[in-house]
């Protein structure tokens, strides 16, 4: 079944470094997903609690700080521990190599390195939505 | 072996073409400039209004400063690096603190665990103040201290102590504090600016800084406004410079609301511009900055000083034009920005490493930057004449046309009640979103080429540089730290001079707030409890869920 296209975008940690997710927030609203913007400063817990009251099924966050490894492995904790295993958590920014295949482990569903064109992450997260 | 792509042949028989000719500001150029492109031969250099540059030897006299950032993990980490650094040909310090710090959060804070030391060192104690310089005379090496206000303050008080413990007068200390409540921490963001702080007090306390460095400091720069934050955010090199100046105008008119002359504190204002990849057109913005600036000090402000005049220019290589994909092409982009800044006549430059891409720089990469840097500075013979694109069709021409652009935009951001109502009324931050929007078309669309991005990608590229790794328990290791630390302390004592500072805000709002936290630094307050005080005393809570 075709999920809804509501995806919750958002940065959690305190890094504040905005642009690549504002573009492809931008990139996804236009190519019709309503986007809910959560802006800067999340914690996992006020995730967690956005994809309950959205019902999102397709949560992406951004990190450039080298925070990734420790928010991840928070939110997909979180995630289980709610049931909402079946939702899909994308990240998108500064990840090195070795780290992406720690994400993907971790249960990350994909993950966006700078000069990631749009169309490839169209492409995934429509994918992302057409699986069950 | 991997398959070589199909070669077309076409393309060399039409010849390669840009895709258009516009700068990366959006100015068309000509087919070729000419002498009836010049409005006037530019003033000689170190001359009003130091077009050319602010000193009449330039780079005879003196090289610009080899000032990298750098500061990661905990502050003995970061002591260390700079150490390495120094032995390493880098001539001056850039200290960066981690998100944390920069925000006011102690360590063992409930929302800082995650970003401890990853972006910059962390440092909450006067002790962490006095580990990190360690060994470094205060007198004798500048440092340029990247934090915000009011956090600004607690650091300045620190780094006054450790200057006292050392020996140092505060009369000798040399250096920066960057101090801007907008742009330092990932440029004029809505968010980044109000989340942790209210912006009206933290603008106050910044200029609390300003005015008690200047009455203990007077070779210490007091404000360096971060048009490179700015420009970092997606906006041009127009609005990268009048969003920068319309900015520090604020600071100058507090400044003067305080009794204070403009040739009392203008001399002690820099900036920290970003050099871009779009080589012309960024030679000539320092040129702009420099003129506009000088104009606006003498005619709008009425400074008399020629040194208020002078516009120096710390410039750290802009990352947006470096890319993951191919990282040693960043070798060679970061050293044409580098020889844009050193043509474009800045005092200090950060050359910014190959491997942003991935993560914080390493050694080897670091160490690259700064012998980037020394190939410049000794080999090219660029610095052996002052400005020595002075008087090119070009270049002048893209200067007079910058300036203009510049004008006019500080003239719509001052009809809209200046830079501030427009950061707080978020025009900024659509200004931004737009420039961002419009930045991913251009990329999309092929009309900023990108190499390895946009034009010759590989696919399923293999990365073959080394990457930056911090020490596994780091974060642990400084969160246990801070828990012993406000263990240890006399915690009455500790007590008493918070209230005291909560008590001085409160009931004397307007006074200079840098006594109090001295003291509240002295007697082992840290950054977290300090800021929290202040917090209270604003009646600010920090939102999170």
């Amino acid at each position: 079944m075709q999920k809804s296209k509501r995806i919750l975008i958002g940065k959690v940690g305190l890094d504040g470094h905005d642009n690549g997710i504002r573009i492809v927030s931008k990139w996804l609203a236009d190519a019709g997903f309503e986007v809910i913007y959560l802006g800067l400063y999340n914690t996992p817990d006020g995730v967690v609690k956005a994809v309950l009251q959205e019902h999102a099924d397709i949560i992406g966050c951004s990190f450039l700080g080298g925070e990734h490894l420790f928010y991840c492995r928070k939110l997909l904790a979180l995630l289980r521990q709610q049931g909402l295993e079946d939702k899909k958590l994308v990240v998108g920014g500064v990840v090195p190599p070795d780290d992406v295949k720690v994400l993907k482990e971790m249960g990350v569903s994909a993950i966006f390195t700078p000069g990631t064109m749009r169309d490839t992450i169209l492409r995934k997260v429509n994918e992302l939505l057409e699986e069950d | 072996m991997k398959v070589i792509g199909k070669i077309e042949y076409d393309r060399y028989l039409k010849g390669e073409r840009l895709p258009h000719f516009r700068t990366l500001s959006g100015i068309e150029m000509k087919e070729f400039y000419d002498r009836g492109d010049i409005a006037q031969d530019p003033s000689n250099p170190g001359t009003f209004p130091f077009t050319r540059g602010v000193y009449p030897d330039m780079y005879r006299g003196r090289l610009w400063t080899r000032r990298q950032q750098s500061g990661f993990g905990s502050p003995l980490e970061s002591n260390h690096l700079i150490h390495f650094l120094l032995s390493k040909g880098m001539t001056g310090l850039n200290i960066d603190f981690d998100i944390p710090t920069k925000l006011g959060l102690d360590p063992d804070h409930p929302l800082a665990e995650g970003d401890v030391g990853l972006v910059g060192t962390s440092m909450a104690t006067i002790e962490d103040m006095e580990t990190l310089f360690q060994g470094i005379p205060l007198d004798k090496v500048s440092s340029t201290l990247i934090v915000n206000p009011p956090y600004s303050a607690i650091i300045m008080a620190m780094y006054y102590l450790v200057a006292k413990k050392q020996g140092v007068d505060a009369s000798k200390l040399i250096g920066t504090i960057m101090n801007c409540a907008i742009t330092q921490l990932v440029g004029p963001t809505y968010q980044s600016g109000t989340h942790f702080f209210p912006l009206d007090p933290a603008i106050k306390i910044a200029c609390d800084v300003m005015e008690y460095c200047l009455q203990h400091s007077p070779r210490w720069n007091i404000l360096n406004v971060n048009p490179r934050n700015i420009r970092e955010s997606g906006v041009n090199a127009v609005q990268e410079v009048a969003f920068a100046f319309c900015l520090a105008k604020e600071y100058i008119r507090r400044l003067l609301d305080r009794g204070l002359e403009i040739d009392r504190f203008a001399p002690r204002i820099a900036f920290f511009a970003s050099v871009h990849i779009d080589f012309l057109e960024e030679i000539a913005k320092l040129r702009t900055m420099r003129r506009i600036w000088a104009h606006l000090m003498k005619d709008t402000f009425g400074a008399k000083d020629p040194r208020s005049w002078m516009c120096r220019i710390a410039v750290q290589t802009s990352s947006l034009p470096l890319t993951a994909q191919q990282p040693f092409n960043n070798i060679v982009r970061a050293a044409i920005q580098t020889l844009a800044a050193v043509l474009g006549g800045c005092q200090s430059v950060h050359t910014t490493s190959y491997d942003e891409g991935y993560a914080l720089p390493t050694e080897e990469a670091q160490v690259l930057a700064i012998r980037t840097q020394q190939v410049i500075a000794y080999e090219t013979g660029v610095c052996r004449t002052a400005d020595p694109l002075g008087g090119s069709y070009t270049i002048e021409k893209l200067t007079d046309e910058l300036e203009g652009r510049v004008l006019n935009l500080m003239d719509v951001i001052e009809k809209k009640g200046g830079f501030l109502e427009c950061f707080k009324s978020q025009w900024i931050e659509e200004q931004l979103n737009e420039a961002r929007y419009e930045y991913g078309r251009q990329l999309e669309e092929g009309e900023l080429i990108q190499i390895g991005v946009n034009m010759e990608r590989e696919e399923e590229e293999e990365l073959k540089i080394n990457i930056f790794r911090q020490t596994s328990d780091m974060q642990e290791k400084r969160i246990r730290y801070i828990r012993d630390y406000k263990q240890s302390r006399n915690g009455v004592q500790i007590k008493r001079v918070l209230d005291k500072l909560y008590h001085h805000v409160r009931h004397h709002p307007d006074e200079n707030f840098l006594p109090a936290i001295l003291e509240a630094v002295e007697h082992k307050a840290t950054l977290g409890e300090i800021s929290d005080t202040l917090r209270e005393a604003y009646d600010f809570k920090v939102h999170y869920v």
